[in-house]
């Protein structure tokens, strides 16, 4: 009971192999109630595949994987009454309009024909969507669409939220307002999941994001303190420079903690991008055009892989 | 002889192995009715065109083979072309208006709407969704049959009193045993041009060969011990029996072959349905 009450997802060597595929290779983490916790990464790197194990949707290969205290395959109907889940691909249903996508779902999870009408018009103010009740989804917008599939997610009250790219393909405004929704659901206590290939949001909206990649979490931690660990607080951007920098640089050297080439650039990693100019002016390095900026976890992802996110 | 264990054996993956049923059943509960009220919902809103679309097929049949090639068919047996037909349209069009729905409606469901994703992140499971498409096709195809029965009634086929009971209990049948078929074939269709294989291969010949426009007989016997093998002969058998009231001489031999195909039908789909859910991402 008191396990319960202080982890909501629990995964060990989690494995999922399709044939010859091996989509998450063994992957480990605890999810505590009322965090936000993000699995950050490129596509293809396995998160679609993990959210679909913890919401009972497929069978894992190996490993073991408890939510909200069941092991999903004891208790899958249990589990996911207690459950929302935001799936990647739009899954609106288009022969119902608006409110009876609400309503129809709020039967599913066993709410009585009056509990299912008082929710979805309440999910519908709360998601501002109450002037579009009558009409089909394919007639909203991107982020209106979006906050449908949100609201049909909390009509049965869950305890933990689950989302997969709940703003990919949103333009910023409507990305805004999904995150601000997202922020009052934590608030009132809700646990929630997300997967995404954003850094901003993953750093903006997750207390502990996993960076995942082929199938592995290659870190976990606290977005500011994954920075500070792998890739230090500032980048420098070096564009152009006369002079040879000293060997050993990329492995880290004075105040560098690591040197990356990214096409004709070079990424200067560390904590304080003064200290770094004048230690390479010191050693006959003349930066002629460069930019100094704050690390942010898509670094820490090029530190971890060697790839960028977006493009991996 | 015993087998060391090593003690740093990670637990989880000695009891990780995939227990999956080999059989996935419907699962009549009330939370797979749930299914049956989605279908209702979406279908209310076309539901003058659905009817009118799924009845003209069958009138139109009766009026141009029963009445207009009628003139030219001496009767068959006691009955008139237009009284032989009737009922085998009853049946056969309870096949065709299960399977064009369903087959389309679930490749629909899987591919395009996705409305069984949607389900399946709910608490109902793959049986739910499977009995609750069993209870929909079974409603929708009652009234259809309902609907097709009053329109025969003018033409002076309806003679037994049995004929309103009857015809239920033909349109229930017809829909617990080509529910499960068709939602099977939406399910492992991987492109929807695969849907048109099981119409063309499967059904069309079943509607022909099924004793709906001529009697078997006339086949020969080999072909007649061939129709024993389609659930519709069987059905057009009973669809004749409660509508002209004509006797049955075997009715326990089409029970128990109507019993069999329904087994079939509820086994098909859900293994189907699970691994189609899996699969499609
Ligand atoms: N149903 C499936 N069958 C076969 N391979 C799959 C399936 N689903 C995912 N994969 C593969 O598994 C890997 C991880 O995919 P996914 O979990 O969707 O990644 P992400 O969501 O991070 O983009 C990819 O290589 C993908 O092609
Ligand atoms: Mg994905």
């Amino acid at each position: 009971m008191r396990e319960e009450r202080q982890t909501v997802a629990r995964a060990r060597g989690l494995v999922k192999r399709y044939g010859p595929v091996e989509a998450v290779a063994g992957i480990d983490f605890t999810i505590r109630p009322r965090e936000c916790y993000g699995f950050l990464g490129p596509n293809g790197a396995g998160k679609t595949t993990t959210i679909r194990m913890v919401t009972c949707r497929i069978p894992r290969t190996a490993g073991e994987l408890e939510v909200l205290g069941r092991d999903v395959d004891e208790a899958p109907a249990a589990i996911k009454a207690q459950m929302g889940v935001v799936s990647q691909e739009n899954n609106l249903d288009e022969s119902l309009t608006v409110l009876e996508n609400l309503y129809v779902y709020g039967r599913y999870h066993g709410l009585s024909h009056q509990e299912a009408l008082r929710r979805s018009h309440e999910l519908l103010e709360l998601m501002q969507l109450e002037g579009k009740a009558r009409v089909r989804p394919m007639h909203l917008s991107g982020g209106m669409k979006r906050r449908l599939a949100i609201a049909r997610a909390l009509v049965n009250r869950p305890r933990l939220v689950v989302l997969d790219e709940p703003t990919t393909g949103l333009d910023p405004q409507a990305r805004l307002l999904v995150w601000q929704r997202l922020a009052a659901l934590k608030e009132a206590g809700v646990t929630l999941i997300l997967t995404t290939h954003y850094m901003e949001e993953a750093a903006r909206l997750c207390d502990r994001v996993a960076i995942v990649d082929q199938g592995r979490v290659v870190a976990e931690d606290a977005p500011d303190r994954l920075v500070a660990r792998h890739s230090g607080q500032v980048v420098v951007e070096l564009d152009r420079w006369e002079g040879a920098l000293p060997p050993g640089t990329a492995n880290g050297a004075g105040p560098i903690r690591r040197a990356d080439p990214i096409g004709e650039s070079l990424y200067l990693y560390g904590d304080d991008g003064d200290q770094i100019l004048g230690w390479l002016r010191a050693r006959g390095v003349r930066p002629l055009s460069f930019r100094v900026r704050a690390a942010t976890l898509e670094d820490v992802f090029l530190v971890l892989t060697g790839k960028e996110l977006r493009e991996a | 002889m015993s087998v060391e264990i090593p003690s740093d054996l990670p637990q989880g993956r000695a009891r990780s192995a995939p227990r999956r049923a080999a059989l996935v059943w419907p699962h009549f509960n009330a939370r797979s009715l749930t299914v049956w009220r989605r279908n209702a919902l979406a279908w209310r809103r076309h539901a003058a065109s659905s009817i009118l679309a799924n009845l003209m097929d069958p009138v139109l049949s009766l009026l141009a083979l029963g009445l207009g090639l009628g003139l030219f068919v001496s009767r068959i047996g006691e009955y008139s072309f237009l009284e032989f037909i009737g009922p085998g349209l009853l049946a056969g069009s309870a096949m065709t208006w299960i399977t064009y729905d369903l087959t389309y409606g679930c490749y629909d469901r899987l591919h395009w709407s996705r409305a069984y994703h949607a389900m399946i992140a709910s608490p109902l499971s793959v049986g739910e969704i499977v009995a609750g498409e069993f209870a929909w096709q079974a409603t929708r195809t009652t009234l259809f049959g309902l609907g097709f029965l009053a329109l025969m009634a003018p033409f002076g086929i309806v003679h037994s009193p049995w004929a309103v009971p009857g015809t239920v209990v033909i349109t229930l049948l017809t829909a617990l045993i080509f529910t499960g078929p068709a939602l099977a074939v939406g399910a492992a269709a991987r492109a929807e041009e695969q849907l048109s294989y099981y119409f063309n291969l499967v059904i069309t010949p079943m509607f022909f060969f099924s004793g709906v426009f001529f009697p078997l007989e006339s086949l020969g016997p080999a072909l007649r011990q061939v129709a024993q093998f389609l659930p519709l002969y069987h059905l057009v058998e009973l669809a004749r029996a409660f509508i002209l009231g004509s006797p049955l001489p075997n009715l326990t031999t089409h029970l128990l072959w109507l019993g069999l195909f329904i087994l079939i039908s509820f086994l098909l789909p859900g293994r189907l349905l699970r691994d189609a859910l899996e699969r499609i991402a």
